[in-house]
Order: structure tokens, then sequence, then C-alpha cells
């Protein structure tokens, strides 16, 4: 297994603004009450194994539960799939909408964001000696990483599949064609890659994401995940404090433990699981700005607070040492 | 398969480790003079040494031994079972090496890889496979140090002994990394070399300083050491549009540090960056399956009538060529190179 780090750099501004963030989060929390209101179910065993879940905090009334095995924590109230699946779709407009952030910095995003990812399946399909697979994209459209996809050239072809639609299709296929995936190709003849970013995060049943996805992968097949992990700094240390932690978006997050057990148990061997995160320190550091009362210990101030030698330093650490929190893996179908 | 092991030192027991967990091998059997039947914990498996061997038993033989058997021991392999997976150096010198090549070029149908394991830990295995289409483009140079420190007991080892061993540090260590070269842009030649006993005093070379080039003249540079008091792997390869460091090296011991690659792309076009420090990333390895892998791609081989994909004949004659060479050369000068 190998982990990576990266000297590429760039700022909170660049891709997440605090400032920009909190309206988008604003419509994504109240949208998410309404959903909640239709139906909900609660959420009793962690998503990882079978662990009963805890308690763990509220983010604006919303109910977070812990998972004791890997400390991973999810959203207690979940809408009905379908329910889900129109939220999902319905934030996912609104962020192309010029009410929100990113459409102002969209360029920014593209540099900062997507291209390092394409940079990344690039370069991993080299190191496996994968030449033009098809890829399936799993996401919520519509997604500004699809044209990118597209236009790369280094797949055969793309598909892009809906993460709420590939689920509930897992689910009644007892009913379907057993002949056919999830995604409604014949078996077998599935695709060679398939790419999940921060798709995990948001789903209502994320082990059964990753069954459908290994249906619809060939032996050998590689899977690319991208997440926001809790093990990592700023969400270890701000807790539920973290303002970038809201439904539907952040419905989960793992820990990295978490996201290991869960893509093992799906049937994954791990071939790369990094953190490349180069934004922990500065989101505390906006953090403080928006809320000067946040509790830090000495150590963890003196951190933030430090000259930009030492907090890039330290960035790079918890790069190195898979403790930033954003988490980059990449399986392969055993 | 039934396996042979000759020799129960360092790479015997890795060896041996391997090939228990590998699911096409029904038994293995060790043959070592110097292990003690009674303490060595290898009940059923040590073949006594007043017992003669029953070679129509086994399938393969693996040569662990030290370089002054393994040509006799490869060539009596060969002919009574066909086939052979020896240890690096592939003999103690050139006249060695020939004796492996003609036993094996006598019989057709053989199966004879040499242990070098180094071209398939995960660092190297991903730098070739980023170099030249892999993007990085076509090597402008290599440069390679590998050494270790020696230790308290380095001179009483039979490495250090002319006539057990062959050669120094650059047969021992260096071997590995001649091997990764021509892995990375084929044949190489040499173009001059220094060799010292500058410390150990041992009567062979304890350092050697290697230049080497490519059919196009790619110039590549070998600094093999057992004076480093730090262990040290470490490759540096240049190509056209940009760079790989390698370095750090899993081993049992974890003494090389954690093995891990540098990728860095050229980017003086980008003036938003400072000149000279372009993006890097970094690629950490936590696993070394090279030891199951080389034997598995052996017994593959056997299983499957084909040729083996690592540390072929071919590959350990293009290696035995420069150590040649570069004896040659500094036999034609004083070993400290004074003259």
């Amino acid at each position: 297994m190998r982990s990576i780090q990266t000297t590429h750099t760039f700022p909170l501004s660049s891709v997440k603004p605090l400032d920009g963030l909190l309206r988008y989060r604003g419509y994504c929390l109240e949208q998410t009450r309404k959903t909640l209101k239709i139906r909900r179910r609660r959420r009793e065993q962690s998503p990882v194994g079978d662990a009963s879940l805890d308690p763990f905090g509220y983010v604006d009334g919303l109910e977070y539960l812990r998972c004791p095995e890997s400390g991973s924590f999810f959203l207690a109230q979940l809408p009905s799939a379908e329910d889900l699946a129109h939220l999902l779709a319905d934030v996912s407009q609104y962020r192309k909408s010029p009410l929100a952030f990113h459409a102002d910095i969209a360029t920014l995003r593209s540099d900062s964001v997507y291209l390092p990812k394409l940079e990344w399946i690039q370069s991993t399909l080299r190191l496996q000696g994968l030449d033009r697979p098809r890829l399936m994209e799993v996401v919520t459209p519509p997604s500004d990483f699809t044209p990118l996809l597209q236009g790369s050239g280094l797949f055969a072809e793309v598909r892009t599949v809906g993460e709420m639609d590939l689920i509930m299709t897992y689910n009644a296929s007892g009913q379907l064609d057993k002949n056919k995936d999830a995604n409604g190709s014949e078996k077998g003849a599935g695709v060679e890659a398939a790419v999940l970013l921060e798709s995990l995060d948001r789903v209502d049943d994320p082990r059964t994401l990753l069954h459908a996805v290994s249906e619809s992968l060939r032996e050998g097949g590689l899977i690319f995940v991208t997440a926001l992990v809790c093990s990592g700094f700023d969400i270890a240390v701000l807790g539920l404090r973290n303002l970038y932690i809201y439904p539907p978006d952040r419905a989960n997050c793992f820990s990295l433990k978490g996201i290991e057990l869960l893509l093992m148990r799906a049937g994954f061997a791990l071939l790369e699981v990094s953190t490349p995160g180069v934004l922990d320190v500065e989101i505390i550091q906006a953090h403080l700005r928006h809320d000067p009362a946040i509790p830090l210990s000495t150590f963890e101030r003196q951190l933030v607070d430090a000259d930009e030698e030492t907090r890039a330093a330290f960035q790079s650490f918890l790069q190195e040492r898979r403790l930033s929190s954003f988490a980059r893996i990449v399986g392969r179908k055993k | 398969m039934n396996c042979l092991i000759f020799g129960y030192g360092y790479m015997g027991k890795i060896r041996y480790q391997v090939l228990r967990r590998h699911p096409e091998v029904q038994s293995i059997t060790v043959v070592d003079p110097a292990m003690d039947p009674s303490t060595a914990g290898l009940d059923g498996v040590l073949l006594p040494p007043t017992e003669k061997i029953p070679w129509e038993r086994f399938d393969a033989a693996f040569v662990c031994t030290p370089n002054n058997v393994t040509a006799e021991l490869c060539v009596e392999g060969l002919r009574h079972c066909g086939h052979v997976f020896c240890e690096k150096p592939p003999g103690r010198n050139w006249q060695d090496f020939c004796r492996i090549s003609e036993a094996a070029t006598a019989l057709p149908r053989h199966t004879l890889v040499f242990g070098f394991n180094h071209r398939l830990h995960p660092c190297v295995q991903a730098a070739r496979a980023l170099i030249g289409k892999g993007g990085l483009g076509d090597v402008l140079y290599i440069k390679g140090t590998y050494g270790k420190s020696g230790g308290a007991r380095y001179r009483d080892g039979w490495r250090n002994k002319r006539e057990i061993s062959g050669g120094g540090i650059l047969l021992d260590q260096g071997v590995h990394m001649l091997d990764i070269f021509q892995f990375f842009v084929g044949q190489l030649t040499v173009v001059d070399a220094v060799l010292t006993d500058s410390f150990w005093d041992c009567g062979v070379e304890d350092n050697a300083f290697v230049l080497l080039r490519t059919r196009d003249g790619v110039p590549v540079f070998l600094h093999s050491s057992a004076t480093l008091w730090k262990h040290t792997f470490r490759i540096e390869i240049g190509c056209v549009d940009g760079y790989l460091i390698a370095s750090g090296f899993l081993s049992q011991t974890g003494s090389y540090g954690r093995e891990q690659l540098v990728v860095g792309r050229r980017e003086f076009e980008d003036e938003a960056l400072a000149l000279g420090n372009p993006r890097e990333e970094i690629i950490h390895f936590d696993r070394d399956d090279s030891w199951d892998k080389e034997v598995s791609d052996f017994i593959a081989a056997i299983k499957d009538g084909r040729p083996a994909n690592h540390g072929t004949l071919d590959e350990a004659r293009s290696v035995m060529e420069i150590i040649r060479d570069v004896y040659a050369l500094a036999e034609r000068r004083d070993i400290k190179g004074k003259s």
C-alpha cells in the first residue's frame, strides 16, 4: 500500500472560503430539515460494521451519532432514499447557481480541486498499467468533474451514474434481472474504474453503494474515493463545531480507519490510502476568525498561530502521517 | 511443487518463509551442513549432512549459499531438477557465471532465475512506470547510491573474504543497483571506475564509484559503499519532463528508512512558482512484496513452461559483464586508488 504527499498548495479561499460556505451551508441545513419533515428513519447501526451507534452531538439541532468501532460519525435521522435523492439533486443544482460561492470561484476550484484529482487518477492508471479504461463516475449530477473526465482523453468511455440511483437499483435488484449489474449492464461486462468524489460522505447507505459499484466493476477494477475524514486534524480539533460538517453533504464523516474498513469489507484491496490535504491549519484559523471563543488547547493555539514555515511543516507532517482531513483512497476489486 | 533450499542463512530463511506461504509449494527441504539439526527448529525439513540428496524428489532448487559454491550448486541443480532459483550475485566472477550459463544453455527446458528482488520493490516499480512514456519523458541521467555501515563484525563475514565472495561491496550490494539501472535504461557499458579499500582493509573494495553509459550516451553513476555510516538507498533519475528521487528501502530491520519516491515535474515555464522549486508529490510505500513476487514469477514460469519475467540469465549476464569490466579496470590500478 502507498500514501501520497504533495507540495502543491492553494488557499482556502480558492476552494471553499468559510464566508461563502456559510450561505451554502445554511441552504443545505434548511433543505435537509424540510426533507426530514416529509419522512424520516433513525440510523441504528454503523455503516462501517454492525455496531450500535453512540450519541455524539448536534449540528444546528440535527443529531449525529458515533461509531464506537471506528470513531466515524453519522447523521442520526435520514430521509427516505427517494427523498434524499431529491435533496442531493437540489443542493447539487444550487451549487451551480449564482447564489452559491462555487460559481464565483469556478476556475480556481477547477485548478485546485478537480485538476489534481484528474492527475491523481492518471498517475494511478499509469502505475497500475491500465490504459484507457472505461470509467464510471458516481455522483449526483451536475458535476464540474464530468466535463474534465470526458475531455481528458484518459478513458475509453465515461459513464456518469447517480449515486442514490445506484443504491436504489441495487436494493431493488432482487426483483430485477439478476444478470444485470446495478448499472444496468450485463454482469461481467463492467467498467475498469470508478470514481466517487465524496459520495460516501452523503449517501444514506455507503455500504450498499460500494457493493453496487463493486458489481459494476470488472475483477481487478479500480475504485477512486475521496472523503473528508474526522480523524484529520481540523475535524478532530473542532469536532461538530467544524462548519464544514453539515447535511446532506456531510451526512457521514468517516474516520480514515472507518473508510478503510468499509472498503475492505466491500471486497476491495487497498492500493493507496493518503491524506494529501493542505488546508487543516488554515481551516482552524478561519474558524477562529469567525468565532474567537472556540476553545483550543495551548498547544493547538501555538500551532495555528505559528509562523508560516512551522505551519507548512506541520501540514506536511499531517499529510505524511495520514492525519489530514482530506482523504484519497484507491482500491482494487478482489 | 517440492523445493530444495541450499543454505539456511539470512536469505535461506527468507526463501523458506516465502515458499511456506506459496500455494503451489507442497514440501520444502533444507540442506545446510553448518546447521545443527537438534537446534535448528527444522524438524523434518533439514536434511542430515550425512544423507545423500534425493534429487528425484525435488522440482526446484534454491541456492542461498555463500558465493564460492553458487556456481557448483546451480549447475547441479540444473542437471538434476532443471529449475533453479539462485541468489545474487550470479557467481563470484565472470568464470563462475559462464559455468552456470553453459549448464543452463545445455538444457533447453530449464528455468533459471537470479534473485534481483530490488527491481520489484515498490519505489523502483513506480519509478519505472513513470519514466519515458509514463509521463516524465526520456531519461537524461541516473545517479544511485547504495551503502551500509558495515558494523563491528564486518571484517569477519564471508562477504569480505575474496576467496569466498569474489569481490567486495560492488558485488554484494552494487549488483542490485546495476540491475535496477538496466531495468530502467537497458544495457550499460563501463566508462570508468574507481574502487577503494580505504577503511575496512579487507582486500576487497569497500567503496566503488562506477561511471556507465547507455548505448544512446545517457550517463549513469553508481556509488556502492560499505562506509556509509547511515544505511542509504537513493536513486535520482533526471528526465526531460521531470525527475524522480527514490530513497529509503523497506527492509526487515527498517534501517534504510521509509521507502518513498519523490515525483517532480519540470515547471520552469510556469513562473507562478519559484524557479527551481517545482511542485512535488511524495509517494510513501508501506509494503514490500518483492520476495513473494519474484518467487511467484519463478514458480509460474516453471508451471507455464515460459521464461521468467525477472532475474533472467540475460539480465544476470548484463550485470556480470559490468562487474567483470569494473574489476578488470581496478586490477590495472591500485585498489586504493593511489596510482
